[in-house]
């Protein structure tokens, strides 16, 4: 053993006394900073961006339109649908106009009002019996009152009675009725569409809630409608626990994110992890070919130790490598997104669900997380890599190949995968190299990008490190069998 | 008796159907500096692979200081320090840093290192990137690192590669030192048979995987002390026929005609005498050159003398 760690010694010494370590630690260093800088311009030209709608624009355009219909509506030849249609967008624009809410902002909680009343209204019209027409006259003054008084809660609260009187009328059920109520609280407690300007992903999670409550209650999948499964089934309470948080706590799905330090610190694992594959792919596919190729591999055969203990430090050294590289690197991220980006703005952060209760993983120790898990797959690459070293004894040979096989194979897994659909298709390492969405499977990136790990397949995240752990393994007995029978020349 | 250091025994290799390694035993005792004297592609370097291990053998023994160096690799490698083709190193550290590497790998400290950059003469230059280094520099900076350890066999492989003359006296007298002052059994292999008899205790000569001949080395120094031993001599003279007569008549012997030079083989204290007969016969003496004998006529004796066996 003591003799291993000696080894491993020496070969780091000799790593890092390298000219070229230490330009790879620059050159990755670089992608974060270059990460940082697409952010910082990404930001800038959104900050450019006029907003197209401003307060005179909406208004001279319902207008015109306004104007168009009711000239419409003159002409005879019109059949019954459009002409009701017509009217109705009429009544609606005009109270717009009236309270001053533009129509166009479908989030805003006047916006939904009004499209309300101008609804009863056409279907006042149309209506025979006397209590109905009561019934509406009277919903639509208070629908109206809410909406002089400016009165959200109140709002939320006079769908809540209407919820009731459906329950009590037997049109719902009991457990719709809890539900409805539940989502009209969360709405009201989170004042979402309660301004006019509120964030679109608010109104989102809230149709997400809605539909996860949906299939949970009738146990049919909503998104798929297959039956659900017991594991779905505890995805969707999942899910509207998450959602909640969300809500509650104002943390915009990384999806919808408004915050660019976020971003950034989504995009700087991506690059930071590519940039730093390809290095220790490099530097693997270097290991024994450059040794046995210049000879320097006798300054260890003809010590003391046996050809097993020598690949083991060399390989340990790579792997050592990669730890310390990902770890510089992660901690580089972590200190640029806090400097360049203003505190107030909201880091990323990883929202989970573990024995019913939600857990927070800061962003701070979820970027260390996020390069760390993004890296095991490109240690199956680089155990390729040494693999083919040892093989072909040829540097060029070995990088070239495990670099293309490295960027290549969502693309060639995805084609082959498009053609063969049988079951052992997913017993291919490629097909599991999607590690990261395994363990973080709430997480959805803004961004789809897809580099060394390909597309989600179906299988679980023990079965994929299964897949990925036997492919190691068979890769290292062929490299140290080659290793300790092959001879140095 | 000296003990036997490194004992290989019928040591065999065979690449597809020919035979590299035929059936080689040998023995090197403590103290002795063994010559290993073979023309390029003969198996010289093979057979030093073998007992390192970097290349396996198909059959035979090898064992260094009684341990098998199969069985029991790194106690037989502990006692080893080894050169095989180029001293490797890492181009990009200085020439002390390559040694700590060593050194940490074989339990030496910093004196030792120190120690050894002085008997190779590399101290002044020790922190200097390897890849400034001159060949010769290398090769020394090669036996520094092989000698770390202080090494009861040391190995080395065509070690006067790329040295200059006074180099290759410089490796000749440290090896000589380490050898019989400390005991140390060296192998060394070369094709260049003078600085082997210059160099060497004792000679083995291998040709195509075969050893064809094994000797002791009269050394020059060690034979003074009989007065005479017979030594090959090459006379460049005007009036050949003349010479040859008197040669034949005066000394009894069968001058050979070589390329229009006589040549005889005669006892050392008897040149002086043939010289002085020739100039009083008037024979224009231009050269008498000592005839060193070649590679090639190592191998012909050896095969010559192979045949007479049968």
């Amino acid at each position: 053993m003591s003799k291993i760690w000696k080894l491993f010694i020496n070969e780091n010494i000799k790593t890092w006394k390298k000219l070229s370590t230490k330009i790879m630690i620059i050159v990755a260093i670089l992608a974060i900073i270059g990460t940082l800088g697409l952010v910082k311009i990404m930001q800038r030209t959104s900050g450019n961006v006029v907003i197209a709608d401003s307060n005179d624009n909406w208004k001279k355009s319902i207008q015109q339109e306004m104007n168009y219909m009711e000239e419409q509506l003159k002409n005879d030849e019109l059949d019954e649908a459009t002409k009701t249609s017509y009217e109705q967008q009429i009544e609606t624009y005009k109270m717009s106009l009236e309270y001053d809410v533009s129509p166009w902002k479908m989030n805003y909680w006047k916006t939904n009002l009004i499209q309300e009343i101008s609804n009863l209204k056409i279907q006042k019209n149309n209506l025979l019996s006397e209590n109905e027409l009561k019934s509406i006259e009277e919903r639509i003054s208070k629908l109206t009152e809410k909406l002089e008084q400016n009165d959200f809660d109140g709002y939320i609260e006079l769908q809540k009675t209407e919820q009731k009187t459906q329950l009590d009328n037997g049109e719902i059920s009991e457990q719709e009725y809890k539900d409805k109520i539940e989502v009209l609280d969360i709405t009201k407690k989170s004042g979402i569409g309660k301004e006019s300007n509120d964030p679109y992903w608010k109104q989102t999670l809230i149709t997400e809630i809605e539909t996860a409550q949906a299939s949970i209650r009738t146990n049919i999948d909503k998104e798929t409608s297959k039956v659900l499964t017991v594991e779905k089934k505890q995805e969707y309470e999942d899910l509207i626990k998450i959602d909640k948080y969300r809500l509650e706590n104002n943390i915009a799905p990384s999806t919808y994110s408004q915050s660019y330090k976020a971003i950034f610190e989504i995009l700087a694992p991506m690059f930071g992890v590519a940039v730093i594959a390809i290095i220790v792919i490099v530097i693997a596919g270097g290991t024994i070919s450059t040794e046995t190729s210049t000879g320097s591999i006798k300054f260890w055969a003809l010590t003391p130790n046996k050809r097993w203990k020598i690949l083991t430090a060399k390989i340990l050294s790579v792997l050592f490598y990669i730890i310390v590289l990902t770890l510089l690197i992660s901690i580089v991220t972590i200190l640029i997104s806090n400097v360049f980006f203003s505190n107030t703005e909201m880091g990323e952060q990883y929202i989970y669900v573990e024995n019913g209760k939600i857990k927070v993983i800061e962003s701070n120790l979820f970027i260390i997380e996020q390069y760390f898990v993004k890296m095991i797959p490109v240690v199956v690459f680089v155990l390729f890599a040494i693999m083919l070293s040892t093989l072909t004894r040829n540097s060029a040979t070995s990088i070239s190949f495990s670099l293309a096989l490295y960027l290549g194979n969502g693309i060639v897994m995805s084609i082959i995968n498009s053609f063969i659909k049988s079951e052992w298709i997913k017993f291919v390492p490629f097909n599991n190299l999607n590690i990261f969405d395994k363990i973080f499977p709430n997480y959805t990136s803004p961004i789809n990008f897809s580099m060394g790990t390909s597309f989600t397949t179906t299988t679980s995240l023990t079965f994929s490190l299964a897949v990925l752990g036997v492919c190691a393994i068979l890769m290292l007995v062929t490299t140290y069998d080659s290793f300790n029978k092959r001879d140095i020349i | 008796m000296a003990n036997t250091v490194l004992e290989i025994k019928n040591l065999t290799k065979t690449y597809g159907k020919r035979k590299i390694i035929d059936n080689i035993s040998l023995e090197i005792k403590e103290g002795e500096i063994y010559g290993f004297l073979g023309p390029n592609g003969s198996g010289k370097t093979t057979t030093i692979k073998m007992i390192l291990r970097l290349i396996e053998k198909d059959s035979g023994i090898i064992k260094v200081k009684g341990y098998d160096n199969k069985k029991e690799f790194e106690k037989a490698m502990q006692y080893i320090g080894a050169i095989v083709e180029n001293p490797d190193m890492y181009n990009y550290m200085s020439g002390l840093d390559n040694l700590k590497l060593h050194a940490r790998l074989r339990n030496v400290d910093s004196k030792r290192i120190d120690e050894v950059l002085e008997l190779v003469g590399l101290k002044d230059r020790a922190k200097e990137k390897v890849k400034k280094y001159s060949l010769g520099m290398k090769q020394r900076l090669g036996l520094a690192l092989t000698l770390l350890h202080k090494p009861k066999v040391l190995i080395l492989d065509e070690p006067t590669n790329g040295l200059d003359p006074a180099g290759i006296k410089q490796l000749r007298d440290i090896l000589k030192e380490i050898a019989h002052k400390e005991g140390v059994a060296v192998f060394v292999s070369s094709h260049i048979l003078s600085e082997m008899q210059q160099m060497c205790d004792k000679i083995a000569v291998i040709n195509n995987g075969k050893i064809v001949k094994s000797e002791d080395i009269t050394h020059i120094e060690q034979t003074e002390e009989k007065q005479s031993f017979e030594e090959t001599i090459e006379i460049k003279v005007k009036n050949v026929e003349k010479a040859m007569e008197i040669l034949k008549e005066k000394f009894e012997i069968q001058p050979k005609l070589v390329e229009g030079n006589i040549n005889i083989t005669i006892l050392s204290d008897q040149i002086p005498k043939v010289v002085k007969e020739l100039a009083i016969n008037d024979v224009e003496i231009q050269a008498v050159v000592p005839k060193e004998q070649s590679l090639e006529d190592i191998f012909f004796d050896a095969t010559k003398g192979g045949k007479k066996d049968e």
